[in-house]
């Protein structure tokens, strides 16, 4: 017999989550550990924004994790069927926290996309948010410009209304390094014109 | 190092939270979560492959060999009460989280953050950085070695008061069941008025929140003990046979 348990409650991160439990490249998905290699298979591309609340004022110190699935579109995980696939050299994970600009960077791979019993995902990064004031954490998806024709199948970007779709579709600005940037700027709170669309799951 | 648990399939359904466990916003007299929060509403998204998956891992991103907080140095022990604090990470069918990732910080002993944000005026403690890092067992537990944190003031216009708590952080093998929560010491009579905990309507989900004190036989001399379990969301579509 299993038994039923409760789910723990969340609370907010507050304010205090250490600086010192970053290590240099914790912001970087494209490698397993600091020390690793960068997976190279797929297009290297910068993702940078920033997190602002009500009013547009930024937020200092919250914290962002991001996860995606590799170039092939797959996870090295036990519940995709093609994990066997999966690049091993790639993490897909990162996390960083904002400085009083409220901005953020993950380096990354371009992720592919994948099918799914809810319909074709087109490449996306999800991203969770936390911080002082959020008592729950708080769930974005990221797509990107380059694919408008799966964006415009993609199951999770259909349920936002379409006023707000470019919201969550990020911007391409410009070259670093010889990388594309792309920009994610995400409101926090404001009226339905400004929000960030986010999500629940 | 490559001693990679053999990790169970993790678990495949995540139901909603049920009601009155989730914390309700905004709360009183914590001005950010008028600010902060979400207004439009949140959208339920169909679980697909990035919402059931996470890092399966991360250890080897995230050291996971720090468990003992209060002492940051041979000869260099942490000011307060030395604790000792252990539990387990179990999933909602209460098989235990083997591999999860488990992060705790906390203020010092006088209620004091060593955060560059934190500037109030109270004293650091040149020998408490306050936080560890650690991964679950085969029974998914867990243990660190700390001291008790203080209680502080919240700097607000009618400032209240948090009791002394302990923040942990767990990332299990599913993005789901990414869980940030606190942890309150049992018999504080400062918990009954601390707002972020009363934000749970279910005082049932508030008491899960509070720890036990275990005999401090069970650790030896010199520490006193607390037990807390913490319970990630997720259960498995196909139980096991019995």
């Amino acid at each position: 017999m299993t038994e039923t348990l409760l789910p723990s409650s969340q609370h907010t991160i507050g304010p205090f989550f250490p600086r010192t439990f970053f290590n240099e490249g914790d912001n970087d998905l494209t490698r397993v550990n600091t020390e690793a290699p960068p997976s190279t298979r797929g297009e290297t591309i910068l993702l940078h924004g920033q997190v602002t609340r009500e009013g547009g004022v930024p937020c200092l110190n919250a914290i962002l994790e991001a996860w995606q699935a590799d170039a092939g579109g797959r996870f090295n995980h036990p519940l995709d069927p093609e994990r066997h696939l999966a690049d091993p050299d790639f993490l897909g994970w990162g996390r960083t926290w904002t400085d009083e600009a409220g901005a953020f960077e993950f380096r990354t791979l371009m992720p592919g996309g994948y099918d799914d019993p809810a319909g074709h995902r087109a490449p996306h990064v999800n991203l969770t948010i936390m911080g002082a004031g959020l008592m729950r954490r708080v769930l974005a998806t990221l797509f990107f410009p380059d694919f408008p024709a799966e964006n415009a199948a993609d199951p999770v970007l259909n349920l936002v209304p379409e006023s707000r779709r470019a919201h969550i579709v990020a911007k391409l600005a410009g070259e670093e390094g010889g990388l594309r940037v792309f920009r994610f700027d995400i409101r926090l709170r404001g009226d339905p014109a400004e929000e960030t669309p986010f999500f629940d799951d | 190092m490559d001693t990679n648990l053999p990790l169970d399939l993790p678990p495949n359904r995540f139901d909603p939270f049920p009601p009155g466990i989730e914390p309700e916003v905004p709360v009183p007299g914590y001005p950010n979560t008028w600010t902060h929060t979400p207004a439009q509403p949140l959208l339920r998204r169909p679980v697909t492959r990035t919402e059931v998956t996470g890092p399966m891992d991360l250890w080897r991103k995230l050291p996971c060999d720090e468990s003992n907080l209060a002492v940051l140095a041979p000869g260099r022990i942490a000011m307060g009460q030395l604790t000792y604090m252990s539990g387990r990470i179990l999933d909602e069918d209460g098989k235990p989280v083997r591999g999860a990732v488990v992060e705790l910080w906390q203020a010092n002993a006088a209620g004091r953050y060593f955060h560059p944000i934190d500037q109030r005026d109270a004293p650091l403690d040149p020998n408490f950085i306050g936080k560890g890092r650690v991964r679950t067992d085969e029974e998914g537990r867990y243990a660190f070695f700390t001291i008790k944190p203080g209680a502080y003031p919240v700097p607000v216009k009618d400032t209240w008061w948090r009791p002394p708590h302990v923040h942990f952080s767990v990332l299990g093998p599913s993005s789901l069941s990414r869980l940030v929560t606190q942890m309150y010491f049992p018999g504080d009579p400062m918990n009954e008025w601390d707002r972020i905990l009363n934000s749970l309507p279910d005082p049932a989900a508030r008491g899960r929140l509070i720890a036990r004190q275990t005999h401090p036989a069970e650790v030896g001399d010199g520490w006193i003990a607390f037990t807390h379990d913490i319970v990630l969301r997720g259960r498995h579509a196909t139980p096991e046979a019995p």
